[in-house]
């Protein structure tokens, strides 16, 4: 765990030195969106990779982040510095609210209530005009003191280094050891006086809080909020992260963020054939790293 | 990881580098940007818009290219995203060096995208994106975002009046697309036909991409309305059309720009004969330099250009006309003279169409109204 | 109240559209358990080969849909071989995320090779609407659900009196026992996934006179395809008419009397609301997960 924890920092450090070193807003952007990205896999692996849920409404929680600090800032001319708690924690209580339903299903069924409830958020978010903006959702103004890009880069690292220490801290506590059980055998878990509704109700309130963080962190980065940013495709690409880096794993969903958020910048020569390349990679991978790819570096070093 | 940043820093010095020993004294290469939805459900008309920049550059380019080299143009695909936008338009700056830039057509994503683009000082010309809120944010007198054609307010207010007085439709229904294209337009459709004396008997979305409008033109059906008008895509636009003529519906449709379409005929049949669409470009035009560029482009791509390939093709032409006026590959003084293009004429648009962007960046001219008789549509003449 | 009929002759034709897709579906996720999110590209596949088999051919309707069958079958046991059987079925995660691939595979070859624009594919049936008392319909659409009637009864009897519906009754119901009782375990898998396949090729064909083919197309008609295979029980054939025709139904008359707006939020609130209750979908035994 400490050496996790240590391997992070100088990750963060290095990256901190992305604006410096690489002169110029395009990587800086990139290493933005990986941020995000990184969040969103990170937290989604709790409810997935740890407490063996599926779940295809993280971009819902992701706008509901987005959408509180926009209309936050509209309608009450709030800052950024309250509108990170508050979309933090609007998003956490949304997840209480699928959470709830979501405790009767199972895997297959769960995964068809959760892209039930990212749809629903989405069509809200694009019809509601008067209170989200509709289609052309809200604009949002820079942050007092953020307003360079590496500035707001150093800004959404330290929330994301801040988001894995949690993390990291959690799956490492009792509280993991609670979610693996549940992961593993719930009615076991259940069995030995474990309240295994209250152990995923808080896990899927923890994981959409910070899904609704890094909502925040987008909605400044693109300076406004639009729904289809939030759909349920948004939603298949964070859990195409988790289980293409591996689940239940620290660095599986790091990885596995970075991986697809810089893939399609590479990608980007093939031009018209990236999307056909793009498919035909995940599907390769899978077959050749079935658990994903921290678990199959994993297996080869324990080998 | 480690050794896909050293490629990265490699190529960021390199491109320092180039800035540096390039001088303005030196001939330099023109090098546009263009921002398009290639991929997801925009890449209908993403493709159209293209195929009209690239026929653009390929004539500028035989004309000589700008500052004696050809014009160097760098594609991005943003799949209709805002984040992608973003993120494309930074890539293209900094790593193309691009110094200004055609795109996009969704308009919430151009909205996100020239905030970018204008911190580096790079100007952009729409591609298509028609809401008139992307200009207006523009501050008067000082526009970075320019749109060579009228926005949807125009387009709203032109598509209201023709109903009215020339279809002579006194009640409508509205059918829009939840996006900001349908809406914006539909709003202002609203507004100005009732002003104008009309009567809107309901006014109803669809979601991008609807497929079955069996129930909403049922209940169409039942208002009796004199005339529909469509807020939307060429795709919903047809479905909409062949439905209604299978419900026996007999009544005037009107269509938004973006039907302007001989693939719309075809997919509607025979229920698409007289409906009505409001077109800025018909290859039949009586503009005198767009009939050149229609003849040109059936001669190079053996089929009629659109109004996607019309107003593609004045995006990038307004833009290499400015950068060859501004004698250097600059964004500012390349935006410095696109408000100064009152002279240059554009393909859209009646004869004597130019490009002259007012303080907000747009530019006006009178919307036609086209006609399908006899499965080919017919421009009514401008007034 | 006047319209009411024409409305709920909406939702029968729509219903029975989303009827015919989750046929296919029904085999591969709720026996097969196979997520498959690329069943909405077979479908659009489906179409295009209709497209090619009327238009660029010249096929009269009914070897057109032969060829659509052919075709998608043989797609449909290359995509088992090389995509799905090494994935296995130990992960349904896994499968999900292959699939998912699939998908954006597909979209993006339909979109490099037919082009963005929508086609349509001629039926040969009579043009025109049909008057019947207050309800208009056409040819077309009453021929979807005679379709899917006659699909739905034809697959009943392969289920009933055929080895392959025997063995997969069995294996739906206990895999072990199946094997140990000497079926072919994995010839019952590709069998059952080719049918999966034509079904989806075929629903796709027959809607593609009716609605257009766009590269696009499926994304949409999966999600509608999960929801009727969820709420009417994995792999239950019976279930799949009553909630798809359900889902129509209700479809329709939301459209018709709230607006389309209103319609896709009602449609997967009613699907929280049946799995929150009934978790194990309307026709679906309740078995407890060990």
């Amino acid at each position: 765990m400490r050496t996790n924890l240590s391997l992070l920092l100088l990750l963060a450090i290095l990256m901190a030195l992305v604006p410096s070193v690489l002169q110029g807003g395009y990587f800086v952007n990139v290493a933005i969106v990986v941020c995000i990205y990184v969040v969103l896999a990170a937290s989604l692996d709790l409810v997935m990779g740890w407490t063996g849920m599926y779940s295809f409404a993280h971009a819902a929680f992701l706008g509901v982040g987005a959408y509180t600090a926009a209309i936050l800032g509209r309608d009450l001319g709030t800052s950024f510095w309250i509108n990170l708690p508050a979309g933090t924690l609007v998003a956490g209580l949304f997840g209480l609210l699928l959470g709830l339903p979501s405790l009767r299903a199972q895997g297959h069924f769960l995964a068809i209530m959760t892209i039930a409830f990212q749809t629903v958020v989405y069509l809200i978010l694009a019809q509601w005009t008067d209170f989200t903006g509709g289609q052309y959702g809200i604009s949002i103004d820079p942050i007092e003191g953020f307003g360079s890009l590496s500035a707001y880069f150093y800004l959404v690292l330290g929330v994301t280094v801040v988001a894995l220490i949690v993390i990291r801290l959690l799956t490492g506590s009792r509280f993991g050891d609670a979610l693996r059980a549940v992961r593993d055998d719930e009615t076991l878990a259940r069995t030995i006086g474990m309240n295994t509704n209250a152990i995923k109700l808080i896990a899927f309130a923890i994981s959409s809080s910070l899904a609704g963080a890094a909502g925040v962190l987008s909605a400044y980065h693109i300076r406004g909020v639009t729904p289809d940013d939030y759909t349920v495709m948004t939603s298949a690409s964070i859990v195409t992260m988790v289980v293409l880096g591996g689940r239940g794993r620290f660095w599986g969903p790091i990885l596995g963020a970075a991986l697809l958020v810089l893939l399609p910048e590479l990608l980007s020569g093939l031009a018209d054939y990236k999307h056909i390349f793009f498919g035909a990679l995940l599907i390769a991978v899978i077959i050749v790293a079935p658990q994903g790819l921290a678990g199959t570096l994993a297996q080869r070093r324990a080998k | 990881m480690a050794t896909l940043f050293e490629t990265a820093k490699a190529v960021a010095l390199g491109l320092s580098l180039t800035a540096l020993s390039a001088p303005a004294v030196h001939a330099e290469q023109l090098k546009l940007g263009v921002l398009l939805p290639l991929s997801g459900s925009a890449s209908l008309a993403g493709t159209s818009i293209r195929e009209g920049i690239e026929f653009a550059i390929k004539t500028a380019n035989e004309k000589g290219g700008a500052f004696g080299e050809p014009v160097k143009v760098f594609i991005e695909d943003d799949e209709g995203n805002p984040t992608k936008g973003v993120t494309a338009v930074r890539k293209l700056v900094e790593q193309d060096g691009v110094v200004a830039i055609s795109g996009t057509y969704v308009s919430a994503v151009a909205a996100a995208e020239t905030k970018v683009a204008r911190e580096y000082k790079v100007p952009m010309v729409s591609a298509g994106s028609t809401s008139s809120a992307v200009t207006d944010a523009n501050t008067a007198g000082d526009p970075w975002f320019f749109r060579a054609f009228p926005g949807s307010v125009a387009q709203g207010r032109q598509t209201a009046e023709d109903t009215l007085n020339r279809l002579k439709a006194k009640k409508t229904v509205v059918l829009f697309e939840n996006s900001i294209y349908g809406k914006s337009l539909a709003d202002q459709f609203k507004k100005d036909y009732e002003a104008a004396g009309g009567k809107i008997l309901s006014m109803e979305s669809y979601n991008p991409g609807e497929k079955d409008f069996y129930s909403t033109l049922t209940n169409v059906r039942a208002q009796a309305p004199d005339a529909v008008y469509i807020a939307g895509l060429m795709d919903s636009g047809a479905q909409i059309i062949k439905q209604s003529g299978e419900l026996g519906i007999k009544i005037q449709i009107v269509g938004s720009g973006s039907m302007m379409s001989d693939k719309l005929i075809e997919l509607a049949g025979p229920a698409s004969e007289g409906f009505a669409v409001s077109s800025m470009f018909e290859p039949s035009t009586p503009n005198k330099h767009g009939a050149e560029f229609a003849k040109a482009f059936r001669a190079a791509y053996g089929k009629d250009a659109d109004v996607y390939s019309a107003l593609g093709y004045d995006s990038m032409s307004t833009l290499i006309e400015a950068a060859r006026r501004a004698g250097k590959p600059d964004g500012a003084a390349i935006r410095q003279q696109l408000m100064k293009l009152g002279d240059f004429p554009l393909v859209q648009g009646p004869d004597g169409t130019t490009a002259k962007f007012d303080e907000k960046g747009g530019v006006a001219f009178t919307i036609g109204l086209a006609i399908v008789r006899n499965g080919k549509r017919v421009w009514m003449p401008f007034d | 109240m006047a319209l009411l009929p024409q409305f709920l002759a909406n939702g029968v034709v729509i219903g029975s559209s989303y009827v015919l897709v989750a046929l296919g579906l029904t085999l591969i996720f709720g026996i097969l358990k196979i997520v498959n999110f690329a069943h909405g590209e077979f479908y659009v596949l489906g179409g295009y080969l209709a497209v090619l088999g009327s238009q660029l051919l010249g096929f009269p309707p009914l070897p057109a849909l032969v060829l659509v069958i052919v075709c998608m079958a043989a797609f449909g046991w290359g995509v088992e071989r090389f995509i799905f059987l090494p994935i296995g079925k130990h992960d349904p995660t896994n499968v999900i995320i292959a699939s998912f691939g699939l998908s954006i595979l597909l979209q993006n070859v339909f979109l490099k090779v037919a082009g963005p624009e929508p086609m349509i594919a001629k039926s040969g049936l009579p043009a025109g609407a049909i008057r019947l008392g207050s309800v208009f319909l056409t040819s077309e659409r009453i021929a979807i659900v005679a379709a899917a009637a006659v699909t739905v009864t034809v697959l009943l009897v392969v289920l009933r009196f055929t080895w392959v519906g025997l063995s997969l009754r069995a294996l739906s119901e206990n895999a072990t026992v199946a094997r140990i009782s000497g079926i072919n375990v994995r010839r019952v898998a590709v069998v059952t996934f080719m049918i999966g396949s034509s079904l989806a090729g075929l629903s796709g064909a027959l809607m593609s006179s009716v609605f257009m083919v766009q590269p696009g197309g499926g994304v949409l008609v999966v999600m509608k395809a999960f929801i009727v295979v969820v709420m009417a029980g994995m792999g239950s054939i019976e279930g799949a008419i009553v909630a798809g025709l359900g889902l129509g139904v209700v479809e329709a008359l939301v459209t018709g009397y709230l607006g389309s707006e209103m319609r896709d939020i009602i449609g997967f609130l009613i699907v929280i609301a049946v799995l929150a209750v009934r978790p194990q979908g309307l026709f679906g035994l309740k078995t407890e997960r060990s």
